[in-house]
């Protein structure tokens, strides 16, 4: 069972605020799901684990630096920045 | 052969299937200027946007320049790659340099790439004219294109219907003739769909083929882009044209030096089409006949059809929206408002900025996928749901490989139903869920899969097949769908009455 | 009652590989803030890692030098959590398949410290704090880590203190890190307990987090240590948790609100594809590592005979072994170069990066050179002295400042000369030692010796100026 508890925590982890008017929908909504994914609890399990979906290993960067973006650019799409970095301000107002 | 523009009427021109063709033998003969033939997708984007809602920003402008630069190519006698001033689409989860890439989420609001995607690079070097980005279920999840901040796009056959999700704008665009082509992106069916819904053809291809870098992601071990188009032989084109090895994406690998283009006429005499029972059971009715007429054309071009069971396809999706989730639920942690996108105005500390701006930012359906994910991975639950999920995942893979040892090609239903109407989307998740079952098996194994059109219901409304294929067969899947498509183009294709006309 | 510690140590240390582990940036330490950043850094949406092969290589060669077996197969996790320095709200590291593990290290009391695990993972970002404000630079975001797991087999401080300093040394051997602590490129969390001497029973521990000196490091140990003895003691109890020190007020305090209740949802990156490693890779990194502090100083001390402090000091420095070992190449005692080095060398270097650097104006080659002539008699002791003396000075090569007449000793009828003109022109210095001040004669020495442009025989020159003035 999915208790309120197990909503405010899983939104805790996924850094997303929840009101008390949500938490019994949000609760009922998240319980319908996780019993629709119970289906696969009775499902016959085999040794093999699941790798890569082509089974690929390998895949390597040779190490040549290439040169790295104007730092304007990096900035560009910041809400807030300042003495080239992103700012994040204490509060809002 | 005599082209012309006309205004409206079904199409008539049967024997020439490939559009990109047509555009590039009318711009090499001179019987439009690229400029010319960009305005008029211009002009009928204008006409018709505002109500099929598959463009969510118009890129007039850059279209023009790039139009341009194609004309002189031409003027100046210098040959120029096929699918050179090509007007077409991209969904806006695929990052284009300096023109906003949304995703369709307010989070993504104001957001300009600050680099290109590589398929757009790839196309932007053959010349090809973007008329701009077009709408999708937010981050690509849903089947309807309803998540959208901008609201859904419409279906060309019956705007009182949806065009499918999650590429429905590349769908709704390509179908009702306001883009010769478009590129979108399948994690669970989100090409296929509304590709199916549409009436038009749309390919996933096999996972790895197409390179993610640009592709912003929803659930990285299921995305991958693929062409949306009117025709079996373009989308053939287009996935040659994209499908090349980038060293960006660490599970590219191209398309193996296979060009479906050289096989896709090939006879289909002898070829095995296998058909899962698991694959006819739920379905609507009408969808089901389409599909088993289908077997019957193929019998008569002398393929071969054989049955079998794939009896793991019953854990398919709850295997899928465990796994996708949990990617998603990672892949989605960056959007915090620091970097890019949106960023609540009201907080009192960093950590509370985070969360309303994610709670303010994303839509509901993405926020549940996410708790979902999140749910998935957490201590005391990974074992029960993600290991064995991931488990499952390894069989079903298992599966589909030992039935491409009795079949050259599955044959199966796309949707189980056609496009709903609007706002009809179920408004339960699960039962949303459910109309993935048919497409979700394939991302799971990584397998190609085209999805062509294989006839009508009662009310006009399109119905799809699929053709899946062992990994990186490619060519066989479109040579099969090419035989169809050429066999029952002029009661199975029924073009939109907008958009322009070729 | 008598404790004992019990403790761990986790060091991150930064591979000094060109690029990122997962872009091209440098990784070239500091530079303007967000200069060093590409899309990937900054995990804008829809880039992807690719895997730097170098990583890869040097922490193979960190775990083969630490004793570790090499997994043939490895994997890359992402652990999730938010926090404004983590680009991606994750970071890419290793989880249950890392690259190294079960390897040691052996300290000078015969203790071996058993390595867990080496894996490979990403930095994060630096955050500036201002008023409240947060600033963040991603330019270090992306640097190569890897992380270094130890069992809790350390039961004292200066135990602590050797492993990290014998870690850090190793490293700087096999050229994987400079492991600058003032720079952040090594540093260490330590896990803490205690028990009762003698009991075999662990204790419940706290984690002090990112410690950058090995001197704040065994203060915080020595404090965290009396405080769980006094709780104990107190009748309280230990509580497990993640503390921070604070090198100002020499005290630990809990660091609750990032760490609090994290669960990092570790899973494959599905980004990233399996690492595979063949045992002839493996074999061909193996043969890249050199002769490591540890066998060196066996060798200077049983072979070479150098002394145990002095072999200590050369290997405590790679750059200083490697130069003891080309200067006393063919030499008749590897000691002479040794002195040379501990000696007048290390007189005129400041501080211990400096010793790390070693960049000095003399080759090994020149000092070898000068050591030869010292061997075959050409010159004596003080002449060798005084000349690399003005090497070390001037940068000037063994030819240019001791020519042909130089060589050889000074002949008796010369030396007599000499020794007569001394006594000549220190009148006040023949007077004094007449007086019994028997070092007044020193000065008369050094006139010969200065005059004979050192070749003189000191002990000489005194018995002949003893007679002389008698």
């Amino acid at each position: 069972m999915v208790s309120h508890e197990d909503v405010i925590q899983i939104a805790r982890l996924a850094k997303l605020s929840v009101s008390e008017e949500e938490l019994d929908g949000l609760t009922k909504e998240m319980q319908s799901i996780i019993d629709f994914a119970d289906a696969i609890n009775n499902a016959p399990v085999d040794g093999e684990e699941f790798d890569n979906i082509n089974n690929l290993s390998n895949a390597f960067r040779e190490d040549t630096v290439v040169p790295s973006y104007p730092t304007e650019k990096i900035l560009e799409n910041a809400s807030d920045s300042a003495e080239d970095c992103f700012l994040v301000k204490k509060r809002s107002l | 052969m005599v082209y012309t523009l006309l205004k409206k009427g079904l199409i008539t021109v049967a024997e020439v299937k490939s559009k990109i063709k047509a555009v590039n033998e009318m711009l090499k003969n001179k019987e439009i200027t690229c400029t010319e033939l960009t305005q008029q997708y211009l002009k009928s984007i204008e006409d018709t946007n505002a109500s099929l809602n598959a463009y969510v920003n118009v890129t007039g402008e850059t279209a023009l320049e790039t139009a341009k630069a194609v004309d002189d190519k031409i003027s100046r006698g210098e040959e120029i790659s096929l699918l050179a001033g090509v007007p077409m689409t991209l969904k806006d989860n695929i990052s284009t340099d300096g023109i906003e890439t949304t995703c369709c989420s307010k989070i993504l609001q104001g957001y300009k790439p600050i680099y290109n995607a590589t398929v757009w690079n790839i196309l932007k070097n053959k010349d090809a004219v973007l008329l701009g980005k077009t709408n999708m279920d937010e981050f690509a999840m849903g089947s309807s294109c309803e998540t959208s901040v901008f609201g859904g796009a419409k279906n060309p056959h019956n705007i009182n219907h949806v065009a499918g999700g999650s590429s429905g704008g590349v769908a709704s665009a390509v179908g009702g003739n306001i883009a010769v082509y478009g590129l979108g992106s399948d994690t669970g069916g989100s090409i296929r769909q509304p590709a199916s819904f549409c009436g038009i053809v749309g390919l996933k291809p096999t996972y790895g083929s197409v390179s993610r870098y640009g592709l912003i992601a929803y659930a990285s071990s299921f995305d991958q882009i693929g062409p949306i188009t009117t025709t079996v032989e373009d989308t053939a084109i287009v996935y040659d044209a994209i499908s090349e090895y980038d060293v960006m994406d660490s599970t590219s690998q191209g398309n193996r030096g296979v060009k479906t283009c050289d096989t896709l006429k090939k006879d289909i005499k002898g070829m095995k089409i296998g058909i899962a029972k698991e694959y006819l059971e739920g379905i609507r009715d009408d969808v089901r006949e389409a599909v088993l007429n289908a077997c019957k054309v193929y019998e008569s071009l002398g393929a071969e059809i054989v049955h079998f069971e794939l009896s793991a396809l019953k854990y398919a999706l709850p295997v899928y929206y465990i796994l996708a989730c949990a990617e998603a639920s990672s892949n989605l942690g960056r959007y915090d408002g620091i970097r890019y996108g949106y960023k609540t105005p009201v907080y009192k500390d960093v950590n509370d900025m985070v969360c309303r701006t994610r709670s303010e930012g994303f839509g509901s359906e993405v926020k549940r996928r996410i708790m979902l994910g999140t749910y998935v991975l957490s201590a005391g639950y990974y074992d029960a749901y993600y290991k064995k999920a991931q488990n499952l995942r390894g069989t079903i893979v298992r599966e589909f490989k030992n039935a491409f040892e009795k079949a050259d090609v599955i044959l199966a239903p796309t949707v189980p139903m056609t496009a709903f109407e609007v706002g009809k989307a179920v408004s339960d998740p699960i039962e949303t869920y459910l109309t993935d079952i048919c497409t979700v098996p394939m991302n799971i194994a990584g397998l190609p899969a085209v999805s062509v059109p294989c006839g009508f219901n009662a009310k006009g409304m399109p119905i799809g097949m699929q053709l899946i294929g062992n990994t990186f067969d490619e060519a066989t899947v479109l040579n099969a769908a090419w035989q169809f498509e050429n066999a029952t183009h002029d009661t199975m294709f029924r073009s939109a009455e907008m958009g322009v006309r070729l | 009652m008598k404790y004992e510690l019990v403790s761990g140590l986790e060091t991150h240390v930064e591979l000094s590989t060109n690029t990122k582990i997962f872009c091209s940036c440098t990784t070239a330490f500091g530079g303007e803030p967000n200069t060093h950043c590409c899309p990937v850094c900054i995990g804008l949406p829809g880039t992807l890692p690719k895997l730097n092969r170098e990583v890869v290589k040097y922490a193979i060669r960190a775990g083969l030098a630490t004793n570790c077996e090499i997994s043939r197969i490895s994997k890359m996790d992402r652990k999730n959590y938010c926090y404004p320095d983590l680009p991606k709200a994750y970071q890419i590291s290793q989880y249950d398949m890392p690259l190294c593990k079960n390897g040691y290290i052996e300290l000078s009391n015969g203790r071996k410290i058993r390595i867990n695990r080496i894996h490979i993972e990403e930095d994060a970002g630096k955050l500036i704090h201002q008023r409240g404000d947060t600033y963040v630079d991603y330019n270090r975001g992306g640097v190569p880590l890897i992380e270094i797991v130890t069992e809790p087999d350390i039961r004292s401080i200066d135990e602590a203190k050797e492993y990290v300093e014998k870690l850090q040394l190793i490293m700087r051997y096999i050229g994987v890190s400079d492991c600058k602590m003032q720079e952040g490129s090594m540093r260490c969390d330590v896990n803490i307990s205690v028990r009762p001497k003698g009991s075999s029973e662990f204790g419940t521990r706290t984690e002090i987090k990112n410690m950058n000196s090995i001197t704040f490091m065994t203060k915080a140990m020595e404090y965290e240590f009396e405080r769980q003895v006094d709780l104990i003691e107190s009748g309280g109890e230990v509580v497990q948790e993640t503390l921070r020190y604070d090198d100002v007020t020499n005290t630990t305090s809990s660091m609750r609100g990032k760490e609090d209740a994290n669960d990092y949802r570790y899973f494959r990156d599905p980004d990233l594809v399996t690492i595979s490693v063949t045992d002839s890779e493996v074999e061909e990194l193996e043969k890249t590592i050199p002769e490591l502090p540890g066998e060196k100083f066996e060798r200077y001390v049983e072979e070479l005979g150098i002394p145990e402090n002095d072999a200590a000091l050369l290997v405590k420095y790679r750059k200083v072994a490697e130069f003891f070992e080309k200067a006393s190449q063919g030499t008749a005692n590897p000691r002479t170069a040794a002195n040379f080095i501990i000696g007048q060398i290390f007189r005129t270097i400041e501080n211990e990066s400096a010793k790390e650097e070693f960049n000095i104006s003399v080759s090994a080659e020149d000092l070898r050179e000068l050591i030869l002539m010292l061997d075959s008699k050409k010159i004596r002791m003080n002449l060798a002295k005084a000349t690399l003396d003005k090497m070390l000075g001037t940068g000037k090569k063994v030819s240019e400042l001791i020519s042909e007449k130089d060589m050889g000793g000074l002949d008796e009828a010369a030396a007599r000369k000499l020794c007569q003109e001394a006594v000549e022109k220190n009148p006040n210095a023949v007077a004094d030692y007449k007086n019994g001040k028997e070092k007044a004669i020193k000065a008369m020495v050094g006139y010969v010796m200065k005059n004979s442009r050192g070749k003189a025989d000191a002990v000489a020159a005194e018995n002949i100026i003893k007679e002389l003035i008698k």
